[in-house]
């Protein structure tokens, strides 16, 4: 079993709110990479597949739409994507990217470690599953 | 509108001269009250004249006609001897007297009914020119009237199209409601007129020939008869697209700014709440928290109701017991600093087809306003029940309640009944009107009771949901 501790990729084109969540994170124990834009988190993701993508859906660049197409019909479901959004009806905005989650601002910091520590725990279960079956679904794709 | 006050127009003439081209008013004296005497001036003189005026033509007529009789009968008598010839004299003057009066009385009707004609036609100039849309409803409830505003405004070019009982009219241009609702014949302004009342303007939705919408502002004032009655009633259609397109880009602005506030109010608050874990932290970053949860708050109702005038909510609809949602709100309020008790009385079952997340923010401003404007140790009464296929919400206060002068317009927009007084508890005065839109939006229906000193009840009714009233 890996060490690494469950990565997550904040794609947000507000800088401040990119470190905060770098800060959150980080503290809770988890690694933490950064993209302001779908594009750049598209080649982030070619490096390494993050274990959960947390998604601005208004950026300059890539927005998140465009991003969520493109990551699915590269990737498929290869990591949860969890839609963070200032819209009025953040659910519905979830389902349009076909996205696992939402997070409506102004969150609370408590809402996304339990969001981000539920997605952690989904996804070493299924790695400990995996181990246990052989059938080796790697979080980590390609 | 001015002339419809001031002239009152033979209406059974008005309503028979459909068919033969150019209807007009054929009757236009001047009616007494109300504005008092018609305005007059050099240039534009009502063809009604003096009131007095045929009695004095009948007067004269008489008086020569006795006077001719009487000198020529005595001239006859006087200069011819011959009664044979005297009688041939007296039928030729009888023929003349008529003769002559015939062409007196033709040149008087002909230069009244010319001058008639002349103010029809000067009268239905001035409505042509006028740039909103002039409906003449006759008791009836038929138009028999409209101006050439009327006509492009609809993009219905043939006056004849028009001129249908009212109610058709409103078919036939397919009048709406800013919500896309049918307006109702009781909601006519025309016909509320005819019917007595003085109802303000309201705002619709036409359909023109072409297939796009026109947004417009509908008002009407009746013309009185001299006993006061309303025989007919003058709608004044007013093209409200510009004033429309200006409200949308403000409420696009309002949106965009709350949006954006968002990010912000997200990277402040989480920081302050980071601050807050640390040990022995800031008193002021509790204020803080607590400071943008405020600015969420005014964020999201300047949010919800934008979108709600944008058009741009999609409801969300689901069997939803209004009874369970009231109570989670009332529970959720938890207990109130200062001593507020929010009682909450109502059984389940109260079945609607509704929004939840929408209908609970619509019962939480209620309930929220009631506590705000009654005194903290005052009990805020929160009911759900059902009456006559209805689900009925109400929220009961025992505070300020509101001035009657001020209660017209509490569900405006941006209206806060209380600013400036020592009543006034802040807010941006939206909520009222989001609340009243989204349970208009349910098919439902939102009105008030308030009492000065006393208190007021808000209430709202939804149609109860077709498998409850079934079952």
């Amino acid at each position: 079993m890996s060490a690494l501790p469950f990565s997550v990729l904040v794609v947000e084109d507000d800088g401040d709110l990119v470190s905060l969540m770098e800060l959150v994170l980080t503290d809770a124990g988890y690694r933490v990479r950064t993209a302001p834009e779908g594009g750049v988190a598209l080649a982030r993701i070619a490096e390494e597949m993050p274990g959960l993508i947390l998604l601005d859906m208004r950026m300059p660049g890539m927005n998140g739409w465009e991003f969520a197409r493109e990551f699915r019909s590269r990737y498929g479901r290869a990591a949860p994507i969890v839609v963070v959004t200032a819209a009025e009806n953040a659910r519905a905005r979830a389902a349009e990217v076909g996205a696992d989650g939402w997070l409506s601002k102004p969150f609370e910091i408590d809402e996304v470690l339990r969001m981000v520590a539920a997605r952690a725990a989904t996804a070493a279960a299924a790695a400990a599953a995996g181990a246990t079956s052989g059938t080796g679904a790697a979080p980590a794709g390609t | 509108m001015a002339v419809g006050r001031i002239y009152r127009w033979g209406m059974d003439s008005l309503e028979s001269a459909h068919g033969d081209g150019p209807a007009g008013p054929v009757d236009a004296r001047s009616v007494p009250g109300g504005d008092g005497a018609p305005r007059r001036s050099a240039d534009w003189r009502d063809p009604g004249g003096r009131r007095g005026a045929p009695l004095l033509v009948a007067v004269v007529y008489v008086i020569v006609g006795l006077a001719w009789i009487a000198l020529s009968d005595h001239a006859l008598e006087v200069f011819v001897a011959d009664p044979a010839l005297r009688g041939q004299l007296g039928t030729l003057k009888g023929a003349a007297f008529v003769t002559v009066t015939g062409v007196v009385l033709f040149l008087l009707v002909w230069r009244r009914d010319e001058r008639l004609r002349r103010f029809g036609e000067e009268l239905r100039a001035t409505l042509d020119s006028l740039g909103d849309g002039v409906l003449v409803v006759s008791q009836r409830g038929r138009v028999v009237e409209i101006n050439r505003a009327v006509r492009e405004l609809t993009g219905l070019l043939r006056k004849e199209d028009h001129l249908i009982p009212v109610a058709d009219w409103a078919v036939r241009v397919n009048l709406r409601t800013r919500d896309g609702r049918p307006v109702a014949p009781d909601q006519f302004a025309t016909l509320r007129v005819l019917g007595g009342e003085r109802p303000g303007s309201y705002d619709a939705i036409l359909r023109r020939t072409d297939g796009t919408d026109l947004p417009v502002s509908i008002s009407a004032t009746p013309v009185l008869d001299r006993a006061g009655r309303a025989r007919l009633a003058v709608a004044v259609i007013r093209d409200a697209s510009e004033a429309h397109r200006l409200a949308q880009t403000r409420e696009e602005l309002l949106a965009t700014a709350a949006h954006e506030l968002k990010t912000p109010l997200s990277v402040i608050k989480a920081h302050a709440q980071l601050l807050l874990r640390r040990a022995d932290p800031e008193p002021g970053l509790q204020v803080i928290v607590r400071q943008v949860d405020r600015l969420t708050r005014l964020v999201q109702q300047i949010l919800d109701a934008s979108r709600l005038r944008l058009d741009n909510v999609e409801l969300r609809w689901e069997q939803v017991d209004l009874a369970e949602v009231a109570a989670v709100v009332v529970t959720d309020m938890g207990p109130r600093p200062g001593g507020h008790s929010v009682a909450f009385e109502g059984r389940g079952g109260a079945w609607v087809r509704a929004d939840r997340d929408r209908i609970t923010r619509v019962i939480t401003a209620l309930v929220d306003n009631a506590l705000r404007f009654s005194p903290a140790d005052s009990p805020v009464e929160v009911r759900v029940g059902v009456r006559g296929g209805e689900t009925i919400f109400s929220v009961l206060d025992h505070g300020v309640g509101i001035p009657p002068e001020r209660q017209d317009r509490v569900f405006e927009r941006y209206y806060r009944a209380h600013a400036g007084t020592p009543d006034d508890r802040g807010g941006l005065g939206v909520g009222l009107d989001t609340c009243r839109e989204i349970v208009a939006r349910h098919g439902g229906r939102m009105w008030f009771q308030s009492e000065p000193g006393t208190g007021s009840t808000f209430l709202f009714a939804l149609p109860l949901s077709p498998t409850e009233r079934g079952a």
